[in-house]
């Protein structure tokens, strides 16, 4: 017996695979609520399990645009959001200045143009409310800005609105689909949680990683991708500082291919060294893969 | 078959928050009706579908998702009948406190203003005294009092050493011509640009082991005092391993915030192994909360059951990470004293700093030093 809901889960893993990202059920379902409730997604996990991608993939199937705010130490809410042209409002001060006929009647008139939509600049998160068509907003590694900025965020989240104080209230015209991802290097406050749909991403396992490989790197075997997938995954067990994502993955394999190496095996444990540069990011793990190691490794996958 | 099962369904679902927030989930008064209308929309009867849904909707962290199946599980799959969790009972609580009153009293004590003015001299004795020979429930609820009062101090430095570093002179050119603009273009006003600076952070590694077992009650007590000043501060405890407690230690009820400490460090095997748990803390934390203008304080006796060679190993890689690498030892203000452990003698050559951190004085003397080279 399948429900209705199943069936539209199913569906949505399906288009999702063919733009390319490949998902679990769980977060297929968190996207089908997330439109149902309208709500945003709190996306966490290590770096590079592919966060990112559920907005890229999310926006592509709606065929909406990706609007996407990187978030940073020092990001104030202001320029996130709008910010004037000021180039373009003193040249048309200069400009009115030297225009003698008009008296001092319509000073007002001139303050309102300067202050007039044509001299403001859309900033991220203007843009994503004021368009026609709803967009995907991406808001990327919220736990690098301030809790000054989470507090502003959340406030636009239940208002969806933004005031300007030169301008007044611009309300929103289209709700965005709301995904944020944080890495969990700061605690991030409850209430923005609750606002949340939330969805936690693992690295992937085998069956899903070779699925994403097949998916990504269709130039590359079959057993070379089981082989290299076998391999990431071993390597992901060892104790490393960063462990590879499935970015590096990818990346690996693409290095791979470009020095046609078309077999993981003990024999071409010296090539494979050459490459690992691809998939291993830090000195202190490059240490931990000396020759012996990486053969054992390619044996074994 | 009527309206008789959807009704217990409904109801059993409408419940299921209420459960969640009893295993310690942060379930706010409306995930009830929420989680109704997300069923409205999912249907009932996939469980995979309503795992998945609600799973999204009433998470909102890591550690609450790992543990969401089984409680999901043992709420609906019939043939598991679920058990009740040990709820704390609010009579619990006074209950356990020989002193009626005794955490009002603290809270009460908390606030600078209504200190009775005696305080000063008996507070001269509590921070020369040993944390170990305070074993009075009323002590420690002092010493909680003098803690905050610490951490109150430390912000303020952290404040002022913000503040002085705003003051730097870089122009604000946006702002200077958007100001210019009410006065016709000519820059009458100049504004200056605050320069941010990355915030420092505190991480805080508390030894719990046996031999600690008089000092880490105090410690977990500063931890918690820090963070709710400071802020940005983040606490792990680990004997044999290493367990985050920052949540635990946020927790706003403090009497929940014990318990919850007490149930993560139940259990654990005896013995210390500071390197292993550092080396963990390396593996599965530091790329996490570790950054350039961290201070990493380990707050223990140094007595470790484990490979020195391990200990040291860790330490040095924390310290290529850290900005300050500080070891607080609670016995090294003893009269003669010396890091002659095995422990401590791995550990010397990777510290920039051993200081004591037995009573409350050699704390109040390391930690404002130590906020000030942060920034």
């Amino acid at each position: 017996m399948t429900s209705p809901r199943a069936l539209d889960i199913a569906g949505l893993q399906q288009e999702l695979a063919r733009v390319g990202y490949i998902a679990d059920a769980s977060l297929a379902a968190a996207l089908l609520l997330m439109r149902d409730l309208a709500r945003p997604l709190l996306l966490e996990g290590d770096a590079g399990v592919g966060k990112t991608e559920v907005a890229k993939a999310l926006a592509e199937i709606n065929r909406t645009r990706l609007i996407r705010l990187q978030c940073y130490e020092g990001l104030d809410a202001h320029s996130a959001m709008y910010e004037w042209n000021y180039q373009r409002q003193l040249l048309a001060i200069k400009l009115l200045e030297h225009d003698e006929r008009s008296g001092a009647k319509d000073l007002a008139q001139r303050e309102q143009d300067i202050f007039s939509e044509r001299y403001l600049l859309k900033r991220p998160l203007l843009e994503a409310i004021s368009g026609e068509r709803p967009p995907v907003l991406l808001i990327d590694e919220i736990d690098r800005a301030d809790a000054a900025f989470e507090a502003y965020l959340l406030e636009l989240l239940s208002d969806f609105q933004i005031t300007i104080p030169e301008l007044g209230t611009v309300r929103a015209t289209s709700r965005p689909l709301v995904v944020i991802t944080s890495n969990g290097t700061r605690e991030l406050s409850d209430a923005l949680r609750r606002r949340c749909l939330y969805q936690y991403i693992d690295y992937p396992d085998y069956e899903k990683e070779l699925a994403i490989v097949r998916k990504k790197a269709p130039e590359a075997e079959a057993k070379l991708a089981q082989q290299i997938v076998a391999f990431v995954q071993a390597v992901r067990r060892m104790e490393l500082q960063k462990k590879p994502g499935v970015a590096e993955t990818l990346d690996w394999t693409a290095a791979l291919l470009r020095l046609e190496i078309s077999t993981i095996d003990i024999d071409g444990a010296e090539r494979i060294m050459d490459t690992l540069s691809a998939l291993i990011k830090t000195r202190d793990d490059r240490v931990a893969f000396p020759r012996e190691v990486v053969a054992r490794l390619a044996a074994a996958s | 078959m009527g309206a008789g099962p959807a009704m217990r369904a409904a109801e059993r679902l409408a419940r299921f928050p209420g459960f969640l927030r009893a295993n310690g989930f942060g379930i706010a008064g409306g995930d009830a009706v929420q989680a109704l209308r997300a069923a409205e929309r999912t249907g009932v009867l996939d469980r995979d579908v309503l795992r998945w849904s609600l799973k999204a909707l009433l998470c909102h962290r890591g550690d609450e998702w790992q543990r969401f199946d089984e409680l999901f599980d043992a709420w609906f799959l019939p043939a598991n009948r679920w058990q009740r969790p040990e709820r704390r009972e609010s009579a619990d609580g006074s209950q356990s406190d020989a002193h009626p009153g005794g955490s009002r009293e603290g809270d009460k004590a908390d606030d600078e203003d209504l200190r009775p003015r005696r305080a000063a001299s008996r507070e001269e004795v509590l921070s020369s005294a040993d944390f170990s020979a305070l074993a009075e429930r009323e002590h420690a609820l002092e010493i909680e009092a003098l803690m905050r009062r610490l951490a109150r101090q430390l912000k303020r430095i952290r404040l002022r050493r913000e503040m002085r570093a705003h003051r730097g002179r870089r122009l604000d050119l946006p702002g200077t011509i958007r100001r210019s603009v009410a006065s016709g273009g000519t820059p009458f006003h100049l504004l200056w640009r605050n320069q941010r600076s990355e915030r420092p952070r505190l991480v805080l590694l508390i030894d719990v082991s046996r031999s600690m077992v008089l000092y880490s009650f105090f410690y977990l007590r500063l931890a918690r005092a820090l963070a709710s000043e400071l802020g940005d501060v983040h606490s792990f405890i680990f004997h044999t391993r290493v367990t985050e407690v920052s949540q635990a230690l946020h927790d706003a009820d403090p009497w929940r915030a014990q318990e919850r400490l007490h149930l993560i460090a139940q259990g654990w095997a005896g013995g210390t192994r500071i390197g292993e748990s550092l080396a963990q803390f390396n593996r599965e934390h530091a790329p996490r909360v570790v950054h350039g203008r961290t201070a990493v304080l380990v707050l223990s006796d140094g007595y470790d059951t484990g490979e020195p060679r391990q200990l040291s190993d860790a330490l040095a890689q924390l310290r290529r990470r850290a900005r300050r690498l500080v070891w607080i030892n609670p016995l090294s203000n003893r009269p003669g004293y010396a890091p002659t452990c095995q422990g401590m003698q791995a550990a010397m050559p990777h510290l920039d700093l051993l200081a004591p951190g037995g009573d409350l004085a050699s704390l109040r003397a390391v930690l404002p030093n130590l906020i000030e080279t942060l920034h």
